[in-house]
């Protein structure tokens, strides 16, 4: 899955001169969290520069009697007195897993996500967890298998192969923990008879962890 | 026509069909109940209700069109879907394989359901069951977990559009509630309340705490999530934590419940723990809240139960019992066991009650952990409630 398929592409942004309080003003009427921050270029037909970010945090600590408040910075000043410059951006083409880890590791909540220069979205924390719950198939009906297999090549395909003989669709493979020797999957599949086709599984020397083996009823 | 209070909704083909030779999904389920109870004297005769025909318009009501029409087209070889086109529908899979007749079949069960309904709503009977009903996991244009149609959800669309009542929902199936949940997701007129084990462990996955309703809706979900292992007590109490506060905040005109009986220890598709005690105490106390808040009326119907011949048949006999306010012998009656235990090819129970398994060495672990879920479920909805208080 990628930034595309989970940005949100009407993106309120806003310039350079924007008063801080405006801009305090609009993020309480629009319940947005991050605006990027756009100026307008001299050459014509040119996109507008992305110079900087601006998040509530940043703008709800101007004139608190906070430690972190950013000092000489007032709510009557330009929104550039306060914005962070140093924009970390995302691309339309980028993996939302690679994403998530530059989050991560930046600490930031959003990112502008841009285009051959031109701003096309924003993808926040919020949209990836959504899409992070969406790619392990939480939202389709399925039963969830734990499932231990070697750590060898052409074990999970052997392991799906089997699945696809009970003509069971498979929903997500998520990989909880391995070792050298083993890997743990979690399988969500698309029937409501989860233990069948555990048992079916462990007749063929499956290993399942989940869901327990039960005798089958009459 | 019911011939006192209480109907017995009943069509004998609704019961001889299969979806597909060893599918877990037995529809023999609602003959064993009806034969046990006729056997136990629980069940009058005169009782059985035969359901009125519906036609596809009223599966429409809740259903997509275009489903209807690839249900119907697939129900006869002659102008079956490809498979990816019926696949696009959960249809030709393992849980939800085509058979002959299905769209006729199924919509008879909607029948079934919706006849029970319209007894109890205008008053030609005061409680109502419709065993072969119960197709709970079916959505607007998807089959899923064994259901084609879902004849809860027309029978409760027809009971707020056509008969004007506030309906609420409440499933005891050891599976989540889903296909009904989300068809009145929306929905202020409707209260959905489900049990079952934690999606976390069982299919369809849903039914967690947060799931409580949208829009207009808002607070008129209500899931409690069960550990596995759960017994007969702490069903109990997470029950009468949730249900009658759910109920009773909500003030409906009319009770349906779906009484899948597979939180029962011996269903091998689910892992609660409980036994035809606990199931009991749940439809003792859904006919209490119906006589408390809806002036009695009450609708039941069947759903999941994978112990197909020893426990889902007693299980809904208890249903009944509670029902119509019936005692049941402590003895089944041993003409019962020797009619079907042969042809079933199984040693049949000989008492109307059963015993406890071993218990799980994480019984206390499992109660506790349900009583604090049940305790935040709770929380969490009081909060919503005074946000946007219930219509």
């Amino acid at each position: 899955m990628l930034v595309s398929d989970v940005m949100t592409r009407q993106v309120v942004a806003i310039g350079p001169d924007t008063p801080i309080r405006d801009v305090q003003a609009l993020m309480e009427q629009r319940n947005i969290r991050h605006f990027p921050i756009l100026e307008s270029r001299a050459a014509p037909g040119q996109p507008d520069a992305l110079v900087g970010i601006v998040s509530d945090r940043d703008v709800r600590l101007v004139g608190a009697d906070h430690p972190r408040a950013p000092k000489g910075v007032r709510a009557a000043d330009a929104v550039s007195k306060l914005m962070v410059r140093q924009v970390v951006t995302a691309h339309p083409g980028d993996p939302i897993e690679e994403t998530a880890k530059t989050m991560r590791t930046r600490k930031i909540g959003a990112m502008p996500v841009m285009d051959e220069g031109r701003l096309v979205g924003i993808v926040t924390a919020t949209d990836l967890l959504d899409a992070l719950v969406t790619m392990s198939g939480v939202r389709q009906a399925a039963s969830r298998l734990e499932v231990e297999v070697p750590n060898r090549p052409g074990a999970l395909a052997e392991l799906l192969g089997l699945v696809a003989d009970r003509r069971v669709n498979v929903v997500s493979v998520l990989t909880t923990r391995g070792d050298d020797e083993t890997v743990t999957f979690v399988l969500r599949v698309a029937t409501a008879d989860g233990h069948g086709l555990a048992r079916y599984l462990r007749e063929a020397g499956v290993n399942v962890s989940w869901p327990p083996d039960k005798r089958a009823g009459p | 026509m019911s011939a006192g209070p209480y109907a017995f909704v009943f069509d004998p083909e609704l019961a001889r069909f299969q979806l597909a030779p060893d599918h877990p999904f037995k529809p023999v389920r609602y003959e064993l109940a009806r034969t046990l109870l006729l056997a136990a004297g629980a069940l009058d005769p005169a009782e059985v209700v035969a359901p009125a025909a519906i036609g596809d318009d009223d599966l429409r009501t809740v259903h997509d069109e275009r489903y209807v029409a690839v249900v119907r087209a697939a129900s006869a070889p002659a102008t079956r879907p490809s498979d990816p086109e019926l696949q696009r529908h959960g249809l030709a899979t393992a849980d939800n394989p085509v058979f002959d007749r299905m769209h006729e079949l199924v919509r008879g069960v909607v029948a079934a359901t919706v006849t029970a309904v319209d007894l109890v709503a205008t008053g030609r009977a005061l409680r109502a069951a419709s065993l072969a009903g119960g197709l709970h996991h079916a959505l607007r244009d998807r089959a899923s977990g064994f259901c084609v149609y879902n004849d809860l959800a027309v029978a409760i669309r027809r009971a707020v559009d056509r008969h004007g009542l506030r309906v609420a929902y409440v499933d005891v199936d050891a599976h989540h509630g889903d296909g009904v949940q989300w068809l009145f997701y929306d929905e202020p007129r409707v209260l959905t309340v489900s049990l079952h084990e934690s999606g976390r462990y069982l299919f369809p996955g849903t039914g967690f705490t947060y799931e409580t309703g949208n829009g207009a809706g808002r607070g008129t979900a209500v899931n409690m999530p069960l550990e596995p292992f759960t017994d007969d007590d702490s069903f109990a109490e997470s029950f009468d934590a949730v249900v009658p506060r759910a109920l009773r905040r909500f003030a409906p005109d009319l009770i349906v419940a779906q009484a899948g009986a597979d939180m029962h220890h011996r269903d091998p598709l689910a892992d609660l723990a409980l036994t035809l005690r606990g199931m009991r105490h749940a439809y003792a106390r859904l006919v209490e809240l119906a006589d408390e808040l809806t002036g009695g009326r009450l609708v039941l119907t069947g759903g999941g139960g994978y112990d197909a011949y020893r426990t889902v048949p007693r299980a809904w006999a208890w249903a009944w019992a509670a029902l119509a306010g019936r005692e049941l012998p402590a003895a089944v009656p041993p003409a019962w066991r020797e009619e079907w235990g042969p042809r079933l090819g199984v040693e049949l129970p000989a008492r109307f009650d059963d015993e406890p398994p071993e218990p799980s060495p994480r019984r206390d672990q499992v109660a506790s952990r349900n009583r604090s879920v049940a305790e935040r479920l709770m929380a969490q909805l009081e909060e919503i409630w005074q946000e946007a208080p219930v219509a």
